[in-house]
């Protein structure tokens, strides 16, 4: 069953870079005025008790739960499977490597978010804050998301296809 | 006095626009809209805002386009005529902002912090894509109930006070 939105598939295909780069502009505008960051946040919080990037990070949590609620009312077919663990249990939503056991997800995850946040920590910034960043100027920051661009491929071509061989030979996928 | 209350407009706006706290509802709330825009587009689900999934999708297609490869992308990627292009939104945004309230600056590091920021990329990514996506999708799971998403927060957390941890005994060490 395929999920219906609010713009037909033939009108929906057209739209998406419009959209996407239009709410990019948006965000990448309050995200420059604000200095939006989500390890930022945790990290100002541990190490100074700041909790002003960190109530914004939480708020991007609540912000996206009420608006996927409310547009779940209104549409359902749009948010099939809102909410996620009432529906779908323990599994994620797709976009990790696909066809691993829950074990295996958790573990990708518990490892996933460690090093994302120390290198977020140890190089000053998210990938959001890293972007705006290059935006503003900075190199360093130019560096990173080229060096983000290179994982990509990296990742897709081989390191996600060892992954799953690995927690395969494990017996957890 | 009509050009005095659209300065106040502007001023109370830009304030909004300052305080992360709209910020991130406003992001969650419009990453929601969108899906309920475009979902018939393809999935996956809770995939408004991804600064990591995003950015793979742009650049595996265009790898894909220029070398003739077929590297992964999400659905709603492969389906539409150009793939979700968020995160050059966010170049361009974040660039009239900074350049509109002369906050562009031109900082460049020394070619040892180069690679540092080089390779921290790269791996960023690559430890983003295990868990499916950044912070920011992370949050956006979150809010849709998705319980690994929620386990891959608190490795956020912890992964957050050990680089603390690090970064002071760097600090210390170099005194």
């Amino acid at each position: 069953m395929a999920a219906a939105g609010w713009l037909s598939k033939d009108v929906a295909v057209i739209a998406v870079p419009i959209v996407t780069i239009l709410l990019g502009v948006l965000i990448g505008w309050l995200g420059q005025r604000s200095g939006f960051c989500s390890i930022g946040g945790f990290r100002d919080f541990f190490m100074f008790r700041h909790t002003r990037l960190l109530y914004g990070y939480l708020a991007l949590i609540g912000g996206a739960f009420i608006g996927y609620f409310v547009f779940w009312l209104i549409t359902p077919s749009a948010f099939e499977h809102f909410f996620w663990y009432l529906t779908s249990g323990l599994t994620p939503v797709p976009g990790a490597p696909a066809g691993l056991l829950v074990t295996g997800y958790i573990i990708l995850a518990i490892i996933g978010g460690i090093a994302v946040s120390l290198i977020g920590v140890l190089l000053g910034g998210c990938p959001l804050r890293q972007v705006v960043m290059t935006s503003e100027g900075n190199v360093k920051a130019l560096v990173f998301v080229v060096g983000m661009c290179i994982g990509a491929v990296v990742f897709t071509a081989w390191i996600s296809g060892w992954i799953v061989a690995l927690l395969k030979g494990l017996g957890i996928a | 006095m009509a050009e005095t209350k659209a300065n106040e407009t502007k001023t109370i706006l830009d304030d909004l626009a300052r305080n992360p706290i709209t910020v991130g509802i406003l992001i969650g709330v419009l990453a929601a809209f969108v899906q309920g825009l475009l979902i018939s587009a393809g999935g996956p689900e809770a995939y408004g805002f991804c600064v990591a999934c995003h950015t793979r999708d742009v650049v595996n297609d265009a790898v894909n386009a220029i070398a003739g490869t077929k590297l992964a992308i999400a659905p709603i990627s492969l389906n539409a005529i150009l793939p979700i292009l968020t995160v050059i939104g966010v170049l361009i945004g974040a660039f009239i902002s900074a350049k509109v309230y002369r906050e562009f600056r031109t900082k460049t590091g020394s070619a040892i912090s180069y690679t540092w920021y080089l390779f921290g990329g790269v791996f960023f990514m690559v430890f983003a894509l295990f868990m499916g996506g950044c912070p920011y999708r992370i949050a956006l799971r979150v809010g849709y109930g998705d319980v690994i998403a929620f386990i891959g927060l608190l490795a956020i957390i912890a992964g957050v006070l050990m680089g603390i941890k690090i970064a002071t005994a760097i600090a210390e060490r170099e005194g």
